[in-house]
């Protein structure tokens, strides 16, 4: 079996759950957030530094690999597992997103999308075989479909329709193309946009196939948090409770802990690795924008409550003084960040499993919003899973 | 910081310690030894916790205050020293001027003050306010201010004008030094120039020799201004150089050389009895995507092995370690292929990775010098590696003129030709060495 997922505990109140998804490279744990390495390397750390880190699956991006270092290097040294050295779980994307957003000349037909090579400006299609055949090579634990993306914020209902469908249709040939199922797992995208009836129709479809596991895709694209949440939300009622539910592109504090109330088990995000190359250090409340003036003396680490290894040895002064300067300051913030994310997937989980997840959410929220200015979206998206932020509110 | 000559051999060389440092006295820093070349405090590309993994011993960390110098208000707040600012208070310190790594521009000067060359722009430094720095920094060795970065081509005005300067300013570091409490315990090193004019050298060495009741140890500079041309000076040159700066000052004290220097003119300086050098030759090589695979056993004759040039294409699928036969981290779990690939998507880790195998095969060259030393059999050692630089070098020179061929099917066919060489004569040699 590529994956198994076993549920272990039910938070009873929301539909959070944590849950143990077995691999071939790894056993994870759930909820789990899955850090981007896209080149197949992690923002200059070490396997050995991710490993300390927690992290048990790691994210890596079909169209960069394919074509660098390129299907030929993967195949002849056995994987991307070998060729970076990491012996944890991998999942890769399909390709599909990043070239509709990195290439704006990408036409995207029934066979496949066409695009113009940004190396030599041949043309190259990609299609869902094509994709598969890419991340069969790669090895990736689990792999994803390739789906017809549409820019989440766009209008067009025939478009949106018309890309759903497709979706649907991709998937059937990318498990047609499919060459390593005992090894490898594909997970549908559900789409559809902010268009309930679609993305209903699109799980739905989903749900009849013969898969491990769901990725919601088409989020998380600049639209409205109102419009966001119902849509998770939406997917995780669909989809069923045996498999996991992969939500594509989150990773903010707040985004997680009410995606997973919603039911959630797996996000990604590049949002901290890319935010520590800015000099941004995630804590509780948001950031730390470690270049700002007022850090030049403090003496104190970035947050005094973390153990990763930047906090246990360097203060805000010191980083301050190399931030943007030097690759070690973007390594050290790094460090912390991803600990910020795991030990946040880590603290949900254990409240899950001890039945005081909703006190957790609670406390979490009036932690981040201390004058309990909760924002609307939070307070709805909660109140639908049966958290009412309010109460706490209404008791002082 | 005590520094003690264990061995003296036959001939020049030796082997000493330096011991004694204020927050971990039973430390040992073994000699003839590379200081690892520090950026902003933090040894270039490495974090303290992936140094950790690298090296479990205590090193002497080379700081140049070019790259450092802002690190001022932050160390004035903290007041526990540079060393433990970065995160780094388990190794030992030496700050310098400048980093003779980069190059900079050159002129500038006043009467008693010389630039600085950082990231936010020229400062001019009197020997006054260096001090004032040192007592913020608070190294374990600081190297007096000097006006030292010059080739050996300079002319005699200039020449004289650096010793002048460089005599004032150790002038004052000397008298700073005495009075300051914060620095007790830390050991000043003059600085030698006039390397290329002997009657300037001389004069230099006249001054030093005044203060070398106060004075922990000799650096000798003046010998490039950081330019590749510059640090490319045929060896026997320097080699007399060494010779006759070590000949003139007291044995017991520390012999450091500043400058990117190859392993070839390192040994040759070991040989004279020098004990300390800048370690930015590793961290040059790292820069560049090179890896140095010199071949340590001097039983083995091995003409073309010396470094690798990770970004060649060659090397895209060559799924076996930097060096068969290194057991650091990189080498350990990584292959050139992967490096090479991170290379050419210009990812950190490449800089990591190189870095780590770099430093570690380095810091054995070193380690294996002290042992041929130990057993009286150095001479052997340094021709043995100092060969591998020379067939190196002839090979580059070769490489470089195949650069010129006009044909360019005939220039891709002599340079694949000079890489296998290259590539495949080492692989084979480092298989052999398990
Ligand atoms: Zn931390
Ligand atoms: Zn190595």
């Amino acid at each position: 079996m590529a994956l198994t997922f076993s549920v272990q505990a039910e938070c009873g109140v929301t539909r959070a759950r944590a849950g143990l998804m077995t691999l071939p490279h790894y056993d994870v744990k759930t909820p789990v957030f899955m850090p981007v390495g896209t080149q197949g390397t992690m923002k200059g750390l070490l396997p050995e530094q991710l490993e300390d880190l927690d992290c048990e699956i790691i994210l890596g991006n079909t169209y960069h690999l394919g074509n660098r270092p390129g299907t030929d290097v993967l195949k002849k040294v056995g994987g991307l597992h070998k060729f970076m050295a990491w012996n944890r779980a991998l999942l890769t994307d399909s390709g599909g997103f990043q070239m509709v957003s990195l290439l704006k000349l990408a036409e995207i037909t029934e066979e496949g999308v066409k695009f113009k090579s940004p190396y030599d400006g041949s043309e190259i299609m990609l299609t869902p075989e094509k994709s598969i055949e890419i991340q069969n090579c790669i090895g990736a634990d689990i792999i994803m479909q390739l789906d017809d993306v549409v820019q989440t914020t766009f209008q067009d209902n025939d478009r949106i329709k018309e890309a759903t469908e497709r979706t649907s249709r991709w998937l059937d040939r990318c498990l047609k193309a499919h060459s390593r199922p005992l090894e490898q797992s594909i997970f549908p995208i559900v789409q559809g946009l902010l268009n309930s009836e679609l993305r209903r129709q699109s799980a739905e479809e989903h749900m009849r196939k013969n898969v491990n596991g769901f990725a919601i895709g088409g989020l998380s694209g600049g639209e409205a948090k109102d419009d966001f949440w119902p849509m998770v939300s939406l997917g995780t009622e669909v989809l069923d409770t045996r498999r996991p539910r992969y939500l594509m592109g989150v990773g903010v504090a707040v985004d997680l802990v009410v995606c997973v109330a919603l039911g959630v088990d797996m996000f990604d995000c590049v949002y901290p690795t890319r935010t520590a190359r800015f000099g941004c250090a995630l804590v509780k409340k948001g950031q730390l924008n470690l270049k700002q003036k007022q850090y030049e003396t403090d003496l104190t680490p970035i947050d005094k409550d973390c153990s990763c290894s930047t906090c246990k040895t360097y203060t805000r002064a010191y980083i301050h003084c190399i931030v943007s300067v030097e690759t070690v300051a973007c390594h050290l913030i790094s460090v912390h960040n991803i600990a910020f994310q795991m030990h946040l997937m880590r603290t949900m989980r254990e409240n899950i499993i001890n039945g005081t997840f909703v006190q957790f959410v609670k406390n979490f929220m009036s932690e981040v919003f201390p004058n309990y200015n909760y924002p609307t979206w939070i307070i709805n998206s909660l109140k639908s899973v049966g958290i009412n932020l309010c109460e706490n509110y209404c008791s002082f | 910081m005590r520094f003690f000559t264990k061995k003296l051999s036959s001939g020049s060389e030796r082997v000493g310690s330096m011991t004694g440092f204020l927050k971990t006295p039973s430390a040992v820093v073994e000699t003839p030894t590379a200081a690892l070349l520090t950026q902003g405090g933090s040894v270039v590309h490495l974090t303290a916790d992936v140094l950790s993994r690298v090296f479990s011993d205590s090193k002497l960390l080379w700081v140049p205050l070019s790259n450092s110098a802002h690190l001022e208000n932050g160390l004035k707040a903290q007041g526990k020293g540079v060393a433990q600012f970065a995160g780094l208070q388990e190794h030992f310190t030496c700050v310098t001027f400048q980093n003779m790594n980069e190059v900079t521009p050159s002129g500038h000067f006043e009467v008693d003050k010389v630039p600085l060359w950082t990231k936010h722009g020229k400062k001019m430094i009197s020997a006054d306010r260096y001090m004032d720095l040192m007592e913020v920094f608070k190294p374990d060795i600081i190297l007096a201010i000097a006006d030292s970065r010059m080739s050996l081509e300079e002319g005699y005005k200039r020449i004289a004008k650096s010793v002048d300067r460089t005599t004032k300013m150790l002038n004052t570091c000397v008298e700073r030094y005495k009075v300051s409490k914060e620095l007790q315990n830390s050991c000043l090193v003059g600085v030698v120039v006039g390397c290329a004019q002997s009657r300037k050298l001389e004069e230099s060495l006249q001054h030093f020799l005044r203060h070398k009741d106060i004075l922990g140890g000799v650096a000798l500079s003046g010998l490039t201004d950081g330019t590749e041309e510059s640090n490319d000076v045929p060896i026997d040159k320097l080699e007399a150089i060494f010779e006759k700066v070590s000949n003139a000052l007291p044995k017991d004290i520390l012999h450091v050389v500043e400058g990117c220097w190859n392993p070839a003119v390192i040994l040759t300086a070991i040989s004279y009895g020098w004990d300390v050098f800048d370690g930015s030759y590793a961290v040059k090589l790292s820069n560049l995507g090179h890896a140095l695979i010199l071949n340590f056993d001097v039983t083995r004759d091995m003409k073309s092995s010396y470094l690798l040039d990770l970004n060649d294409e060659c090397y895209k699928d060559q799924f076996v370690p930097i060096l068969e036969s290194c057991e650091c981290l990189a080498c350990e779990k990584h292959t050139r292929a992967y490096i090479r690939h991170l290379l050419n998507t210009r990812e950190m880790l490449a800089s990591v990775l190189l870095s780590i195998h770099n430093l570690y095969h380095f810091d054995q060259m070193f380690y294996h010098a002290r042992q041929h030393i130990l057993t009286n059999t150095f001479e052997v050692y340094k021709k043995h590696i100092i060969k591998q630089y020379e067939s190196y070098r002839s090979l580059k020179l070769e490489m470089d003129i195949a650069e010129t061929e006009p044909d360019h099917s005939l220039q891709v066919k002599k340079k694949s030709k000079l890489v296998e060489e290259v590539t495949n004569n080492n692989y084979k040699v480092n298989c052999n060495n398990i």
